[in-house]
């Protein structure tokens, strides 16, 4: 992961050159191995993305004659959009999601492995790292079909329970319930993944004077183990909330948003307004939006653990 | 060091968040021969079209040197199959030059310009004006009176009932309701005398998008005296009237009272094939509001083959709400081969759909899917009717049929009849305040409150 920039030396003996010539070599020296990436992001994420913005204020659809004459109506989509029942569910339900899975699930959870893991023997680490790494690189998909097969009415869940009665259909009493748990189980290795390497950048020495003055377990996690990796601890909340804001895959697969709209967070919502109803402008102010509150959610994270740089 | 790797990591999250989406050209003419691309649906448990045009391709290859048929199958129900069309016909060259069409959606890509009319083909095409009857050719008429596809099925809708679960409830076969009311009689008696058994089924929740709308709820509103969706002589849509809501509460009725599936059924995708693959050869249905081709899973070439249901499954019109005349109700749709206005080689695209669409693969299709044959010669054909006692019935229930208003805004309309029908599935708004929310929103889904007209 970490990118090293070995600099060149200079050549010994090269003649003097004049002040803007050295300043565009300078430049040169990083656009030329940049440039071919640069160029494919433009073209396949800078196109698309000023695309969707454009349409999210126009009537754009899939199908019928708007798809073809199109026209500019300004914030309509957007007064729309706060004005909709469903979108506002939709919202509560991603806010839910987010906080529930991510935040306190994920990153809470990935912390607590990570620290219990420290100091361990290393076949202890390797079987943990490995059971908790291999619910993260089973795809999106597989990992819907296990929480199925696991909650589903003949289900693991259900074939366990059945003795005390309290059998049910999971996925359809308590879909969100579901849904958090199913991300919580995947993602929780990245979480946990960023808090070991971030603690073994904590200096064990300072840990151990502590404890010699006296410190509990409890005081030295938060008074010299958080503090040290609030950074880590920044990072991770920035990209599990802005992953997981996102997440698709698992919830379709594994509730399809339902029953009814009691597990569609707002990316299922988008879909089913731009690719069922065929509503591609509506759905692309939905996308805008969201990509407002994700931009919120990283502020409210910078404001809440202050990082002098 | 470290911000620069929070950075690319951040990128590199973005990244994948944000999703890649690339368009595939393909080469449409590969060193100056012809190629047709055809765009069809396809699925482990409706492998039909897939056979049907395979067949197509080698008949048509053989006859016409040069031309190659691309067969590009969509895997998944109708829902992804429209999403799929309606992406890439977005762009000419993504376009297939000749699909599959369902006709509900025709008027919509008419309105785009995004199909060819057929009239110039049809008229060298002696089949055209033999075999297929005036009602028939309507199926695919865009609203400037051309023809916009070629019909390759049609169907009508009924009750199919489960004849060992009647007589475990005690009601006389053959069953024949005359009313709504006895419909619902004998889904409370088989639901008192047959614990276990589903008295009665059918499609109410957005999972099955167009097919609960037209298999479930506009069984019901078409069968209500004056309940249509769409006024043809003033021109408008119909606000919500006594019909609709009425017909929301007998879906109301049937889940309220724990008549239908359960929740977690109602709302599975894969309903029908639960009906079709289990509940009905187990016997733990008694009662399914849905189409003809139910039983094409039964045969031997189909997916669950049952050779009894011949004797276990009984059919029956579905009543209208108080046996108003003509006593039964059913709705047709169907699906036609249609041409994209994109496509280079249009001749040798209507060349292929004429190949489709011929007796020989008609009648493939037809046999082997349930689906109403739109063909006359194919409908008098004895291997049609051979293996299915039913058809006859299905067939003459086009006597009674009504066709959706399937104009460019239909689907919208469509979905908000679904959301309605959702709220009496989960219990979540009485009949009549889902009627005053679906007349609220009918304004805005079909372009102004002067194409809305109030329901009597």
């Amino acid at each position: 992961m970490t990118v090293t920039t070995v600099t060149p030396p200079r050549l010994a003996g090269s003649p003097e050159q004049g002040e803007p010539r050295r300043r565009l070599r300078g430049t040169l020296r990083w656009l030329v191995p940049l440039g071919p990436a640069l160029v494919l992001l433009v073209i396949f994420m800078a196109g698309p993305i000023l695309w969707s913005v454009y349409i999210a204020f126009t009537n754009e659809t899939l199908t019928g004659a708007a798809s073809v004459n199109s026209h500019f109506v300004g914030f309509a989509n957007f007064v729309k959009l706060f004005g909709d029942e469903d979108f506002i569910n939709s919202f509560l339900l991603t806010f839910i999601f987010v906080i529930g899975s991510a935040v306190i699930g994920q990153n809470t959870l990935g912390l607590v492995i990570a620290l219990i893991q420290r100091g361990r023997g290393r076949v202890l680490r390797g079987v943990v790292n490995g059971v908790v790494i291999a619910a993260w690189v089973v795809p999106e998909v597989v990992a819907a079909a296990c929480w199925y097969s696991f909650l589903a009415e003949e289900g693991t869940l259900n074939e366990l329970l059945g003795s005390l009665g309290l059998s049910q259909d999971w996925l359809f009493s308590a879909p969100m319930l579901a849904i958090i748990l199913a991300n919580i189980w995947r993602g929780t290795a990245f979480s946990m993944l960023v808090y070991s390497a971030a603690l073994s950048d904590v200096p064990s020495d300072l840990l151990e004077a502590a404890a010699v003055d006296g410190a509990s377990g409890w005081r030295r996690l938060v008074h010299i183990t958080l503090p040290l990796i609030r950074r880590s601890i920044l990072s991770n909340l920035m990209l599990i909330t802005l992953q997981t804001l996102a997440a698709f895959g698992l919830i379709y697969a594994l509730t399809g948003g339902g029953p009814g709209t009691a597990s569609q967070t707002t990316p299922l919502y988008m879909y089913e307004q731009a690719f069922r109803y065929f509503e591609i402008g509506y759905g692309s102010a939905m996308a805008l939006v969201m990509l407002v509150i994700g931009a919120v959610f990283s502020l409210v994270y910078l404001r809440l653990i202050k990082v002098d740089a | 060091m470290r911000r620069a790797m929070v950075a690319s990591m951040l990128a590199v999250a973005v990244a994948a968040t944000a999703g890649a989406c690339g368009g595939d050209t393909t080469d449409k003419s590969a060193g100056g021969a012809k190629e047709i691309e055809v765009l069809y649906k396809t699925d482990p448990t409706w492998p039909y079209m897939d056979k049907v045009l395979k067949q197509a391709k080698t008949d048509y290859e053989a006859a016409h040197k040069g031309v190659t048929i691309k067969l590009s199958p969509v895997q998944g129900d109708n829902e992804v199959y429209y999403t799929k069309l309606a992406l890439l016909n977005r762009s000419p060259d993504s376009a297939p030059d000749v699909y599959l069409h369902d006709t509900f959606q025709v008027n919509a890509d008419v309105a785009a310009g995004k199909l060819a009319p057929l009239d110039d083909y049809l008229k060298t095409w002696p089949d055209w004006a033999t075999q297929y009857a005036d009602s028939v050719k309507q199926a695919a008429k865009g609203p400037d009176g051309k023809i916009y596809g070629v019909p390759i099925s049609t169907d009508t809708r009924g009750l199919w009932y489960n004849k060992d679960v009647f007589a475990k409830a005690g009601i006389q076969v053959p069953w024949e309701p005359k009313t709504w009311a006895d419909v619902l009689t004998a889904a409370r008696a088989i639901k008192a005398k047959a614990p276990g058994v589903i008295p009665f089924s059918m499609y109410s929740t957005k999972p099955h998008g167009e097919a609960a709308t037209m298999q479930g709820f506009e069984m019901l509103l078409y069968g209500t005296p004056g309940g249509t969706l769409y006024d043809d002589t003033q021109k408008k849509w119909v606000a919500s009237g006594k019909g609709f809501t009425d017909s929301l509460g007998f879906i109301n009725s049937i889940y309220r009272e724990n008549l239908g599936p359960k929740q977690a059924d109602a709302f599975d995708p894969k309903l029908g094939d639960k009906v079709a693959l289990e509940w009905f050869p187990e016997a733990k249905l008694g009662i399914d509001l849905d189409g003809a081709w139910v039983s094409s899973a039964w045969k031997p070439s189909g997916t669950k083959p049952w050779p009894e249901w011949t004797e276990k499954i009984g059919w029956t019109p579905m009543p209208t709400q108080n046996g108003e005349a003509p006593g039964a109700v059913s709705m047709s749709g169907g699906w036609v081969m249609a041409m994209s206005s994109y496509a280079k080689d249009k001749k040798e695209g209507f060349d292929f759909i004429s190949t489709v669409t011929n007796k020989k693969n008609t009648l493939l299709y037809s046999v082997s899917t349930g689906d109403l044959a739109p063909r006359k010669d194919v409908a008098a054909d004895p291997t049609y009717s051979a293996d299915n006692p039913a058809v006859k019935f299905w067939t003459d229930l086009a006597s009674v049929t009504h066709y959706r208003p399937a104009y460019e805004v239909y689907p919208k309309v469509s979905a908000e009849v679904q959301k309605a029908m959702e709220a009496m599935t989960t219990g979540s708004k009485a009949p009549d305040a889902a009627a005053k929310a679906y007349a609220d929103s009918l304004p805005a889904v079909v372009g102004g409150p002067d194409k809305v007209t109030a329901g009597s």
